[in-house]
């Protein structure tokens, strides 16, 4: 859980553009604007959550931090060393504090390699140990992770979706990394076996002291690891908040959609609340709308939404929306206190 | 929501593999009476596709078998159909949206023309009369321009309008049943949204029933009427629906509801978990099939597999423990 001020990570003004070409001698016609212009900070110990419809950039934006992307501009920074200009190398070597859980359990895990070479491949990689020593951490991890030690020796094939990723974050955990991007790390998991994994992304906070960018579109999962929420739209972030601020006083018109559309597992629920429906699809982020990308969906969309572009104003502290229609004079500061925090 | 529009009965579906026999659906029952919305939920490999598709008798055999059960469908027993007969309610009044919406329609084929094909076959119309009646379904389920439309292909529609196609599609010969197979799980929660609110509003106006499956509690508590619990290919609880979110009572679906984040709880607990996997299914089980995982298990659970039994308010279960109370039924 956050208990610091103190900025981890910092990203700033970042960009990724992916080209497009046509035609035979693949000239560029345009570019995938995937993450355009993006600014973040990440709190030591704290779990930012990143959420947003298919396609809107997170993984992109995820891939970026940790320069597995090249950004088209911008900077992130990890603690003071600004990742974007150090050399390969030394890009490389930062990987040790920085990792990544991928969203396909079945994909991420190379089948022919055991879970031994598995989990110790960042260990060879970055010459930290050998021989016995590997055996002996991945055994530590496995029961890190929850796994019996003497799975060692076995293949992905022989596991289920929900044991290959406690494999994945074993790996990730190899070289004690303090930041995690975990990308949508339980939706090709059951729900019984997501309570599992999540649990255990927590416990492994709580004891490693890691800090974690968590990607996903189930918001209520979301909402239920993270300690701030930043909401995604055609790649820019829309509202930034507190976990609990962006649930009961969410001010932009697409975040109080996503929440409404959440399937919530109660009947009751269903006969006293009236649903937001969001008229269409997302545009292409090839040729986003002008000024405020939401507003070809937005239902209180006014002429002035298409001019520019709205930036994110802190409009309450630590409340951040990017929204012309939000007035910071009207906008009304209601306490949440969590009652059973941990 | 009396009259019984159909009535599965032990229904059996078995795969041979070179692994060994999958026991996918053991001696399934349920009922689905007149506009009534009944959901399937379970966890993948259930056997929620492999009942539906065994209702239809859409299972491929080899390696499928229906190994027992009956489907009576207006007093008639489906499974006992000859294939012609059965290809004449299917796609007519009983029709099925697939778990895929791309592998189900044809890339190749024009959305238009793909629309008009079961209704030359079920309705009798003529292709002007199927060709108008395509652009009121297309706009029925919220496609702009729709005529125009009509001559696109799959891949010029995006996902969420290629699952409204598939609704159209499903509901262009007036089916007195649907069946959906998990309609919405590839989609957007704002997409998914607008799909269920489309099919509600359709179900008011063409009083049809439906049969959705879902491995969402959500969605299921925002468009059923009753659902059934699936377990390793059994039926493991069935109920009305705030019957069932009320009082959920098989330990399987106790810890189902339980171990979702509550999106309401203003605090932060630590998620419950049933702990240990879905079972594996080469073999009939002579326990209850949740016994490895379940918190309540007592030593009647092994030796033999819980009934499905009433008890009261249309609930039914199959433990051998109270777990309201804790003690033996
Ligand atoms: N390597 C790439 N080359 C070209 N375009 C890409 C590439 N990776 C992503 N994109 C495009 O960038 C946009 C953002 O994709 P991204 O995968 O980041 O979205 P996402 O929010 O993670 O979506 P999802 O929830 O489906 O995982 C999409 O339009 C995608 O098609
Ligand atoms: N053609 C087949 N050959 C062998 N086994 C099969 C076949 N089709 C289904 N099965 C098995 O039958 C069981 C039930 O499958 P089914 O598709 O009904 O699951 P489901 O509940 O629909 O799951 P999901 O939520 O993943 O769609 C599974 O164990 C599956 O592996
Ligand atoms: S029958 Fe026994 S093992 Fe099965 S769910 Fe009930 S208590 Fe648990
Ligand atoms: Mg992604
Ligand atoms: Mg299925």
């Amino acid at each position: 859980m956050n208990n610091s001020n103190e900025v981890l990570v910092k990203i700033e003004d970042l960009k990724m553009y992916f080209p497009i070409y046509r035609g035979v001698i693949r000239r560029q016609v345009g570019s995938v604007r995937a993450v355009d212009d993006v600014s973040l900070e990440v709190y030591k110990g704290e779990t930012l959550g990143l959420v947003g419809e298919s396609g809107c950039g997170k993984t992109t934006l995820g891939r970026t931090v940790l320069q597995l992307y090249k950004p088209t501009s911008g900077h992130v920074y990890y603690e003071d060393v600004d990742l974007t200009k150090l050399k390969p190398e030394a890009q490389r070597q930062m990987r040790k504090y920085m990792q990544m859980i991928f969203q396909d359990p079945y994909a991420s895990l190379n089948p022919r390699m055991s879970v031994r070479d598995i989990i110790g491949d960042p260990m060879v990689a970055f010459g930290a140990a050998s021989g016995k020593q590997i055996d002996d951490r991945v055994r530590e991890l496995l029961q890190l992770v929850r796994l019996d030690p003497e799975y060692a020796n076995r293949y992905p094939h022989e596991f289920s979706g929900g044991q290959r990723q406690r494999i994945g974050v074993a790996r990730a955990l190899a070289m004690n990394p303090s930041f995690i991007v975990c990308d949508e790390p339980i939706s090709a998991l059951d729900v019984s076996i997501q309570a599992q994994v999540v649990n255990l992304l927590e416990d492994l906070q709580r004891d490693l002291g890691l800090t974690y960018l968590f990607i996903a579109h189930d918001l209520s999962m979301v909402r239920h690891i993270s300690d701030r929420v930043a909401v995604m739209y055609l790649g820019v972030v829309v509202e930034l908040s507190d976990r609990n601020e962006i649930y009961y006083n969410s001010l932009h018109p697409y975040t109080k959609a996503l929440l409404s559309a959440i399937p919530v597992p109660d009947p009751a629920y269903y006969e006293t609340h009236q649903r937001i429906i969001l008229e269409g699809d997302v545009p292409s982020p090839a040729n986003p709308p002008s000024g405020c990308r939401f507003r070809t969906r937005c239902p209180i969309a006014i002429d002035e939404c298409a001019l520019e572009r709205p930036e994110l104003r802190e409009v309450i502290p630590g409340h951040f929306v990017a929204c012309i229609r939000v007035n910071p004079e009207e906008v009304q500061h209601k306490e949440v206190i969590d009652q059973e925090s941990l | 929501m009396n009259d019984k529009l159909l009535e599965v009965e032990g229904l059996e579906t078995q795969f041979n593999t070179p692994d060994g026999v999958v026991h996918a659906v053991n001696g399934v029952s349920l009922e689905l009476h007149e506009g009534e919305t009944l959901c399937l939920v379970g966890e993948s490999g259930c056997g929620k596709s492999v009942t539906v598709l065994s209702i239809l008798k859409l299972i491929q055999s080899p390696p499928g078998k229906i190994a027992a059960g009956k489907a009576f469908f207006k007093g008639a027993d489906l499974l006992a159909m000859g294939n012609e007969e059965i290809r004449q309610i299917r796609g007519g009044q009983i029709s099925m949206i697939f778990q895929d919406p791309m592998t189900s329609l044809n890339p190749i084929m024009t959305i238009g023309k793909q629309l008009e094909e079961p209704m030359l076959l079920h309705l009798g119309i003529s292709k002007n009369e199927a060709q108008e009646r395509s652009v009121k379904l297309l706009e029925s389920v919220g496609i702009p321009q729709a005529a125009d439309r009509l001559k696109d292909y799959p891949h010029q529609y995006s996902g969420g309008m290629r699952q409204r196609v598939m609704i159209a599609m499903a509901l262009s010969c007036n089916p007195q049943i649907l069946i959906a197979d998990e309609p919405t799980t590839a989609l957007d929660v704002t997409i998914q949204a607008q799909i269920v609110d489309l099919v509600v509003r359709l179900r008011e106006e063409l009083g049809m029933a439906i049969i959705w499956i879902t491995h969402d509690l959500g969605i299921a508590a925002s468009i059923a009427n009753r659902i059934a619990v699936m377990y390793g290919g059994f039926i493991i609880e069935k109920a009305p629906v705030s019957e069932l979110y009320a009082h959920p009572t098989h330990p399987y679906t106790i810890g189902l509801l339980n171990s979702l984040p509550q999106i309401q709880a203003r605090g932060r607990k630590r998620l419950y978990s049933i702990e240990g996997m879905p079972p594996v299914l080469y073999q009939m089980p002579h326990s209850c099939p949740f016994a490895p995982r379940c918190k309540w298990v007592v030593e009647h659970c092994w030796h033999e597999n819980p009934p499905l039994d009433p008890i009261g308010d249309g609930h039914e279960v199959a433990c051998w423990v109270d777990t309201v109370t804790g003690k033996e039924r």
